[in-house]
């Protein structure tokens, strides 16, 4: 993959084969009206790395992610996970194959504690299940918790947490579908420099410990820096660099659509 | 992982084998008072007149009708002012399979079910991308429409006033009060032994997962709209059970103004309020209060100062009072209040104890759930959500 990658020869060996990657996005478009938010973008996550995917405010980037977990039915193109075309899969049809997501916006229930929050992830989708009255659940969900750091609040009602225990909520919630791809939608927003370092290091764990890709997609490199092997950028629903973290540092195109460089 | 520590009501819950889970001395007083209050009811007519009784059966019905519809609008918080569907669906079909063809009501009564049941797909399914006021509108118009076919075909279906009654479940005269009662008293235990299990289990925390965020169910790998039909369906067959025994029993008729008018929809909805909406036991608490509360009001024998008119002249108006107080002060129903001031009072007792053993010993309430003296407390707390109740 070349990072300095001209848009108009890009065009040309966009289109990307179903075996590139365990996540392939192959010419991926989503117009609302007249408004494309996302043009014709590919791009692939390798097995087991963590990728970066970031660009501006209004880059579509969550648009991008709606398309691929199954919230939007993108106007054109394909989504291929573990080879298999999933483009038309329902969310909860993507979470059942192993990609589960969080929202930028988070998404607590809020009439219910930590725990039982993280157990729903945990139900099977079966109308009569009777696990919740087996003990099972419970254990998984409370080592879930534990993992991602809530192992003090399970009783603590949503509503209750600050803004960096909501985000390990909605983290806790997904890794209790048991994914083996977490699409992370910007996970640092608002997060003080050192729970941003602690996010980094549970997310390097999550990939070494429990063996999932990701992606992260944040704004800008903040953060990301040290944690990700790769990194895509868009702007404008386009693709406009891929590379390693320092390439796309260095990358002109990139400090430009960043307006005087601060990536 | 540290899981040792933190045990949140883990003792018993986790892994119980299903005799001691059904235990009954295994649990907490809300469901012994509960059991006891069945078992108060099972042996109630001994207390009363025939026609005591059979007011209080008809009071099981409108339980069973409240029950019905928190099982889909309580839970799942898609709000239906049209339940009245399906306790016609199953009446009517009960009732015209009895008087055209003859069959028993024993047969007829669980193909009315099976009507209710259609009807709740026919409704549930075009309606699961709406929510909020467009569902209850939908909801709101389907018996309208209902109506309006009765009156079109009024020499099949009765128009406004209804059917003619149908053969009476095992034969039943209007002097059976006592089995009368015991039928009533049976499907109401039947219904609620279901729905207390459906809502109990994993599909009852779905459902109020529903009534959260769809997207959250659906980010949690679970079909948001199998579930909702699901619900449905299952409060449509309730009802449709209920609305098909009803009319083959001394104290129902297949008519409108029983089973579908406005009146019939929103008062069901109104006796839910009352008992606490999306707990089913509320439900069934408050469908018995209205119907019972009702019938107290109109055989008042007094006078109201000022108007001079006596009280059960204007029982309607003055149970809409009792109502909208009832409402105004315990907004989450008579149910959660009755067991958020039990805690209470168990707290308080709890802590006298406490403190005399342990002087001024403060306990952080935050992380209750995670000291061990407090299991109960969490326990409770985690009931307090609607789910476990």
């Amino acid at each position: 993959m070349s990072v300095d990658r001209d848009t108009s020869t890009a065009l040309d060996d966009q289109t990307l084969k179903p075996d590139e990657g365990k996540l392939v996005v192959s010419r991926l478009t989503k117009r609302f009206g007249g408004l494309t938010a996302v043009d014709d973008l590919s791009f692939a996550v390798r097995q087991g790395e963590i990728l970066g995917f970031i660009g501006p405010n209004g880059a579509g980037k969550s648009t991008t992610f709606n398309c691929i977990t199954g919230t939007l039915a993108p106007t054109s193109g394909t989504v291929w996970y573990d080879g298999e075309d999933v483009t038309d899969l329902a969310p909860h049809q993507m979470v059942k194959r192993g990609l589960a997501r969080t929202y930028q916006s988070f998404r607590p229930l809020r009439d219910r504690p930590v725990i039982a929050n993280v157990a729903l992830s945990l139900v099977p989708d079966s109308l009569f299940s009777l696990s919740g009255l087996r003990g099972e659940t419970r254990a998984k969900a409370r080592a879930v918790c534990n993992l991602v750091g809530l192992g003090e609040d399970l009783g603590t009602m949503p509503g209750q947490l600050p803004h960096a225990g909501l985000l390990r909520l909605e983290l806790a919630r997904a890794l209790a579908a048991d994914p083996d791809f977490l699409l992370l939608d910007e996970p640092f927003a608002g997060l003080a420099e050192q729970e941003v370092e602690s996010l980094s290091a549970l997310i390097a764990r999550l990939r070494t410990e429990r063996d999932v890709t990701l992606v992260v997609v944040d704004h800008n490199m903040r953060g990301l820096l040290s944690l990700v092997d790769r990194v895509v950028v868009i702007r404008f629903g386009e693709l406009l660099a891929e590379g390693a973290p320092e390439e796309i540092r260095q990358d002109p195109a990139v400090r430009d659509a960043y307006l005087g460089g601060g990536v | 992982m540290t899981d040792g520590t933190n045990t949140v009501g883990s003792r018993s819950i986790d892994h119980p084998p299903l005799v001691e889970w059904l235990d009954p001395r295994r649990k907490p007083p809300r469901h012994k008072l509960g059991l006891i209050g069945l078992g108060f009811l099972a042996v109630l007519p001994t207390l009363l007149t025939p026609l005591q009784a059979l007011t209080v059966a008809s009071a099981y019905f409108m339980a069973m009708f409240a029950m019905s519809w928190d099982a889909v609008s309580g839970y799942t918080g898609q709000i239906s002012l049209g339940h009245g569907v399906f306790f016609t669906a199953g009446g009517y079909t009960s009732t015209l399979l009895n008087l055209e063809f003859g069959v028993d009501p024993l047969l007829t009564i669980p193909i009315g079910v099976l009507a209710a049941v259609l009807a709740g797909l026919l409704i549930g399914i075009p309606t699961l991308r709406l929510r909020g006021p467009y569902f209850a509108l939908v909801t709101l118009i389907a018996p309208l429409i209902l109506l309006r076919i009765f009156v079109v075909y009024s020499d099949v279906l009765g128009g406004t006033t209804g059917l003619t009654r149908p053969d009476q479940l095992f034969g039943l005269q209007a002097g059976d009060a006592i089995v009368t009662y015991y039928v009533a008293f049976g499907l109401f235990v039947v219904v609620l032994v279901a729905l207390l299990a459906v809502t109990r289990s994993d599909a009852g925390a779905v459902f109020t997962a529903i009534r959260q965020s769809e997207e959250a169910v659906s980010s949690a790998g679970l079909n948001p709209a199998k579930f909702k039909i699901f619900a449905f369906t299952l409060s449509a067959a309730v009802g449709g059970l209920a609305g098909a025994a009803f009319v083959h029993l001394p104290i129902g008729s297949p008519t409108p103004s029983s089973l579908l008018t406005l009146f019939v929809n929103v008062e069901i909805i109104i006796a839910a309020m009352i008992g606490g909406v999306g707990t089913i036991v509320g439900a069934a608490i408050g469908g018995m209060l209205l119907v019972l509360l009702r019938e107290i009001l109109s055989n008042l024998a007094v006078t109201v100062p000022v108007l001079g008119v006596s009280l059960a002249e204007i029982d309607t108006i003055a149970f809409a009072i009792v109502t909208i107080g009832i409402v105004y002060y315990y907004p989450d129903g008579l149910l959660r209040s009755t067991i958020t001031l039990g805690g209470r009072i168990r707290d308080r007792v709890a802590s006298r104890s406490n403190n005399q053993s342990l002087q001024s010993r403060q306990q952080p309430r935050k992380s209750a759930a995670l000291s061990d003296e407090t299991t109960d407390e969490a326990d409770r707390k985690h009931g307090g959500n609607g789910n476990e109740r």
